[in-house]
């Protein structure tokens, strides 16, 4: 699943933008499943199992990432943008993007800290004032390479370091894809649906149609979900923790789940030996929000990696935790699919 | 290939080698090596690189520094985490999940901590943490961090160089290995002509952290003409207008009561006689370079400062334009073979 994970996070692929991962994982589960493509670029996979199931299962991760689009480009032949997603515009300056599908490098400008007041030393420019320098001369020479619309992604390698880490960009949520990949490759016990969703950053808008198609009976949110375990963070305020395993949430900003499946997670994990935590702060939401209230309703359950530095160009998980998820998602599946 | 491909790779090989402010180590190997190969050099007691080359006519004494901004491991906290405080003017404001490298007892890749948004309070998003709210995560236990590393190790921001449009490059710490490039060029120039000026080259160490090389270095030169290659502003939407350059509009020739004006006009009236594109920069006392220090070292040297217009100035994407290196480069070498006019 590592490498896998490596190929999903080396595409780009923001809200909206979604084709290079979408025809990527085609690649992957072509020959294991059925696919179709909705109208909004959600890829929704049928996968056959030994039986058929009980109940409608569908699992969903989302395929699009945060990022940039340019919005304007001056007279001098800066780009000025917008972020599509949530972005902290702390994590931003002084950073390298890639534009368009042509991946034009350009730098988000900083004013140098010599020529600051003492006051602005520490303060962060408004999104407003910032720009993407792409060393275009003026606004013709710029034009030839952007247009206003392009979107841009950051430069992040994927890097693996320290005791089983991992450094890279997008991993929200290509490691929820990745785990979706391995179950469609594997042999399944029933039936199941996948669902690889696009515009969860800019409002759980493709979940929102895929649960409308599947109209599943039980759904499970694949996910990487926010990690402060820190230096300089109280133990009630990190949220979860990496190397700690599967995150199951029980409350988040989308979404009150349901209890049963919340406290059935954490019996199978105890059964199966599975590294399973708590989300201990409610924060976040993810396509649960959309999934759960489709249609008549849907019983529906998050299951998260962990993730430090969430939204930022250099997000950090733990590789163990991936197969703890990849084990805990394919359980409860088979689980819900009886229930 | 582009025109400027042999200089773009030295820049960037250059910029590559680690050096922030009294641990140049692997950039000073680097200087020692390339600077060797056009006159005897060695290191002095605080790490600066020099040459000199013997000649009839005035000693001049080229300098540029080869640190960098960093920062500076001060403890490894319980979880693991690497503490640290700025080495030179480091900026905080992008210093938030930025990446990085260690120098421990090996390169050691991290990152730095960023709190996520739902810990902020109203408003913390438009304030960059202090040193001492920051850690570097370096994804290890606390034990097995302290094998590898300890307090005084240096820290520098990762970034890769690149190609922008045109001629111009980014990346980290052309602050000052551009200007270092420059003299490199200026030799590699002064090759293929004869000048009777007695040389010296200066790669200095620590003027990130008040000029202590420089000031050392310029002693030992004694030379009675120096000219100091840094870096300067260059202009870009967020900047006061009078106080930058124009990247791509050739060297910036700095004016100051500090800097000698002789030595001012003569590098203008050379630039133009030579067609070399230049730009004056005006300060109205020091100059913030090594050019302060090397003025009043020793019994006192001629100064002159010439400087790469460069963009975002200690970030991890520094930008500058090659054919402004190439034109230092140009401008220096038509200077020294006038030396002796």
């Amino acid at each position: 699943m590592i490498n896998q994970l490596k190929s999903l996070c080396a595409l780009s692929g923001v809200s909206g933008r979604e084709e290079n991962v979408r025809n990527y994982i085609i690649s992957q589960i072509s020959g294991f499943a059925e696919y179709n493509v909705d109208a909004l670029g959600n890829l929704i996979v049928f996968k056959k199992g030994a039986d058929i199931p009980k109940n409608k299962i569908m699992i969903a991760s989302h395929m699009d990432e945060v990022g940039l689009i340019v919005t304007y480009i001056t007279d001098d032949g800066y780009l000025k943008f917008d972020t599509i997603g949530g972005i902290d515009t702390r994590v931003i300056l002084g950073r390298k993007v890639y534009i368009g599908e042509d991946g034009i490098p350009g730098v988000i400008g900083i004013k140098p800290v010599h020529v600051l007041k003492d006051e602005e030393k520490a303060i962060i420019p408004d999104l407003d004032n910032l720009f993407i320098d792409i060393g275009a001369l003026n606004k013709e020479d710029a034009e030839k390479y952007i247009n206003p619309g392009d979107f841009a992604i950051f430069d992040s390698d994927f890097t693996e370091f320290g005791d089983g880490f991992i450094k890279a960009r997008a991993l929200d949520d290509r490691a929820g894809c990745a785990v979706l990949i391995e179950m469609i490759k594997s042999e399944l016990h029933y039936d199941s649906y996948f669902v690889f969703t696009v515009q969860e950053e800019v409002g759980l808008r493709g979940a929102k149609t895929a649960a409308f198609s599947v109209a599943p009976d039980y759904a499970i949110v694949v996910e990487t979900t926010t990690a402060a375990d820190i230096s300089g963070v109280s133990k009630e305020k990190q949220v979860c923790r990496l190397g700690d395993g599967a995150v199951i949430s029980f409350m988040d900003r989308s979404t009150v789940y349901n209890r049963s499946l919340y406290d059935r997670a954490f019996d199978l994990a105890e059964k199966y030996k599975i590294k399973a935590q708590v989300k201990t702060y409610i924060a976040g939401g993810n396509d649960a929000g959309a999934i759960h209230s489709s249609g008549a309703g849907v019983r529906t359950l998050t299951v998260s990696l962990p993730c430090r530095y969430l939204h930022s160009p250099s997000c950090v998980i733990c590789k163990s935790d991936i197969d703890e998820v990849y084990k805990m998602v394919k359980i409860l599946a088979e689980e819900f699919a009886n229930a | 290939m582009s025109e400027y491909y042999n200089l773009e790779k030295m820049i960037i090989d250059f910029a590559n080698e680690s050096g922030p402010a009294g641990g140049e180590f692997f950039a000073a190997k680097y200087a020692l090596k390339e600077l060797e190969k056009y006159m005897p050099a060695s290191v002095d007691a605080l790490g600066n690189v020099i040459g000199e080359k013997s000649g009839e006519g005035p000693h001049i004494l080229l300098d540029a520094h080869i640190d960098q901004v960093g920062m500076i491991v001060t403890s490894i906290d319980d979880g693991g985490f690497i503490k640290f405080d700025k080495c030179g003017g480091m900026d905080i404001r992008v210093l938030a999940a930025h990446e990085v490298i260690v120098w421990g007892k090996q390169p050691v890749f991290g990152v730095i901590v960023s709190t996520p948004p739902h810990l902020a309070k109203k408003d913390d998003e438009k304030k960059a943490k202090d040193f001492d709210e920051l850690a570097v995560d370096i994804g290890m236990s606390k034990e097995k961090a302290s094998e590898i590393l300890s307090a005084g190790d240096r820290i520098t921001l990762k970034s890769s160089h690149k190609k922008l449009l045109g001629n111009q490059i980014c990346g980290p710490a052309f602050d000052d290995r551009a200007g270092a490039a420059a003299i490199l060029r200026c030799l590699e120039i002064l090759e293929s002509h004869s000048y009777n000026c007695r040389l010296s080259v200066m790669f200095s160490v620590q003027e990130e952290t008040g000029g202590s090389g420089a000031k050392t270095g310029g002693y030992s030169a004694n030379a009675e003409e120096s000219i100091v290659v840094d870096v300067s502003f260059a202009m870009a939407p967020d900047m006061p207008k009078e106080k930058c350059g124009e990247i791509g509009k050739g060297p910036m020739i700095g004016i100051s009561p500090t800097l000698d004006s002789g030595m001012f006009s003569k590098l203008k009236k050379i630039a133009k006689a030579n067609n070399i594109p230049c730009q004056c920069e005006v300060m109205g006392g020091r100059t913030g370079t090594n050019a302060d220090e090397i003025q009043t070292s020793g019994n006192g040297t001629k100064t002159a400062l010439l400087s790469i217009p460069l963009k975002n100035m200690h970030s991890g994407v520094e930008i500058i334009d090659l054919q402004d290196v190439e034109n230092l480069a140009e401008l220096l070498a038509a200077y020294i073979m006038k030396g002796d006019a």
